[in-house]
């Protein structure tokens, strides 16, 4: 796999440009979002905050797939798990702050997962194909796991999981029940993710998994431990999609074994192909969009819909390596690169 | 005594039959380096295949033979539209194989339906051999397993074109420099894995109900096999592949639930990848 590495020497303005050019999308796009409950209230401010998790599902994948160049088939996986720890703490009875207690449970949960998994293939220097493969097992074993242990997860009916409330200690409690109060708490939630992940990605660490993408034999010859930067990075995208699980579970009332399954799993891996693949705000947008695509015109046609997905994500492949955010990349860096030009010749 | 012999049968036939499964995978990944993630969505096919044909009413060898014919004819349109411009980026064909498992997927969906399909066994019932009955079909699945695995065995060892095979695993561009037509060999080996994977899917049909996911449950299994046994081991591999997790399950399915024997069965193959990341069969 070889990905012209976008922070070439030669042109660091451009690239600053685009980032820069990026976060205010997103800033501009978050700020979009918070205010469509002032406007319109129902079903969508219902949907709107699951969208925004599978979002929060496709930049955990992002991260791996788009720094490092691993893709998980079993990220899904981690997003069940985070959903199963979240309804078992709610339904200890732990009063008021078990929302809390979920959710660090959760990200706790998929994280060890991650860190066990990840640990053993990267020390071993596990390929990435059979780290595909790995996952792909990874996730079948959690929906059966999920569907054998009935007298945890009720098996195939699912578990039910109540609304967190936000605990303020002596403040009060915040109650999440009405969906405006939850969409203004999933919202927030996940703009902070996303710049802390883009900080993350901007950072030493971040530029080091790069390295590690482009050439790993190089980065370990420069004395870099390799195995550590991988096991690293994706028991926090691990940990992120438990997370985003966890906030699911408690936003839908409800987790079943099909969140950890085979389909739920690739579906989040052609949402990042046509989202984009090196863009953390094209996996971000790639979950949100085509998942609400998918869910509109699944009750329209479902089976036709699923097949020209399949076309979709081949085309994707093929053509578009970048996907959608590649594609606007290309146009912003070239029209960047022209007026530099511009701008030396005048 | 009696029960040892009977699960050391059981095992035997296990093991045979995953490994006729997972044949297909194990020629199209240890021959062009291919990662077939939509070898569970050829199993499928097959399987689907056969029942129409049988509900057309043609006799049942006949079926999983013309199924074997269209799924390779399947694999060679998509090998000549998508994979044979990615043999050099292992890693996009993976994503791309996938992609044919979605799009597969749905056709089987929307052309034979989601409900779960029987195709009747030829072969309904067991032969007594004195201390034990074997089921009929399944012996014979397990004999066609081990014919199969021989005569390729014998293509690849023996004649011109499997020396041609070998030289090109061994040096790509030596082979292609000597003249020989290098394309069409990969194109020969991706259509033939993919005609094995239908030939099995036809005749693993009759042992279960059909449904359109039924090739995820092999397409797992068959990579553990190939990545248990060792990548390019065709033979020694698929089968100590095959016997390691067919024969793993089965005894541990006797002392706990299938789902904890699969569980234990995943673990120890991660552990088999940890300590020897080539294989079991492969030196090091």
């Amino acid at each position: 796999m070889t990905f012209t590495l976008r922070n070439e020497p030669r042109q660091p303005s451009i690239f600053a440009q685009v980032v820069r050019g990026e976060l205010c999308v997103a800033v501009v796009v978050f700020a979009l979002l918070g205010l469509i409950p002032l406007f319109i209230s129902g079903y969508v401010i219902y949907v709107l905050p699951q969208y925004f998790l599978f979002g929060m599902l496709a930049m955990s994948l992002g991260l791996l797939w788009g720094s490092a160049g691993i893709v998980s088939f079993g990220q899904a996986a981690f997003f069940a798990i985070g959903g199963y720890a979240m309804g078992v703490i709610m339904q200890a009875g732990l009063g008021e702050g078990a929302g809390y207690v979920g959710i660090i449970s959760g990200i706790a949960a998929s994280g060890l997962v991650a860190l066990i998994a990840g640990y053993f293939l990267f020390s071993a220097g596990v390929k990435a194909d059979y780290f595909v493969l790995v996952t792909l097992a990874l996730s079948i074993i959690v929906e059966q796991m999920a569907v054998s242990q009935s007298e945890v997860t009720g098996g195939w009916n699912g578990m039910f999981v109540d609304r967190m409330s936000l605990w303020l200690g002596p403040i009060g409690t915040i109650s999440l029940y009405d969906d405006a109060a939850i969409y203004y708490f999933i919202l927030p939630t996940l703009a902070v993710v996303y710049f802390a992940l883009s900080a993350l990605k901007r950072s030493r660490f971040g530029k080091i998994l790069v390295g590690v993408r482009e050439n790993e034999d190089r980065m370990s010859a420069l004395g870099y431990n390799v195995a550590f930067y991988k096991t690293a990075v994706f028991t926090i995208s691990g940990a992120l999609a438990g997370f985003a699980g966890a906030l699911y579970a408690t936003h839908s009332n409800f987790v079943s074994p099909s969140l950890a399954g085979v389909l739920f799993s690739t579906e989040v891996v052609v949402w990042v192909a046509i989202g984009g693949r090196l863009s953390l705000f094209g996996a971000l947008a790639g979950g949100v969009l085509v998942a609400a695509l998918s869910n509109f015109l699944s009750s329209i046609s479902p089976q036709y819909w699923q097949l020209a997905l399949g076309f979709i994500f081949i085309l994707v492949i093929v053509f578009f390596k970048g996907g959608l955010a590649g594609a606007f990349t290309n146009i912003s860096e070239r029209t960047a690169y022209r007026s530099l030009q511009e701008s030396g010749n005048g | 005594m009696q029960t040892i012999l009977s699960v050391g049968i059981d095992a035997a036939l296990i093991t045979l039959v995953l490994a006729l499964a997972a044949f297909g995978l194990a020629i199209i990944y240890g021959l062009v380096g291919v990662i077939n993630l939509g070898h569970g969505a050829m199993l499928t096919l097959g399987a689907y295949f056969t029942w129409y044909c049988i509900n057309l009413g043609i006799p049942f060898f006949l079926a999983i033979i013309f199924a074997a014919l269209a799924v390779g004819l399947v694999g060679l349109i998509f090998e000549h539209l998508v994979i044979r411009h990615f043999y050099n980026q292992p890693f996009e064909t993976l994503l791309l194989t996938w992609g044919f498992f979605l799009i597969s997927t749905e056709v089987v969906k929307i052309v034979f339906g989601t409900s779960f399909r029987n195709v009747p066994s030829p072969f309904p019932f067991a032969i007594d051999i004195g201390i034990y009955e074997l089921p009929a079909y399944r012996t014979f699945v397990a004999g066609v397993a081990v014919l199969l695995l021989l005569g390729t065995a014998y293509v690849f060892l023996k004649t011109p074109i499997g020396i041609i095979i070998r030289a090109m695993i061994q040096n790509r561009e030596m082979a292609s420099l000597l003249g020989l037509n290098i394309s069409a060999a990969y194109k020969l080996v991706f259509t033939f894995g993919s005609a094995i994977a239908g030939l099995a899917g036809g005749l693993i049909a009759p042992m279960l109900s059909i449904d359109p996911y039924i090739g995820n449950v092999f397409l797992v299994r068959s990579f553990f096999v190939v990545i248990v046994g060792g990548i390019g081991q065709l033979l020694g591999g698929t089968l100590l592949g095959s016997f390691f997790i067919g024969g793993t399950e089965t005894i541990l399915a006797l002392f706990s639930s299938q789902v904890v024997a699969q569980v234990a069965v995943f673990f120890i193959a991660i552990i088999i990848l940890r300590f020897r990341p080539q294989g079991l069969l492969r030196a090091r």
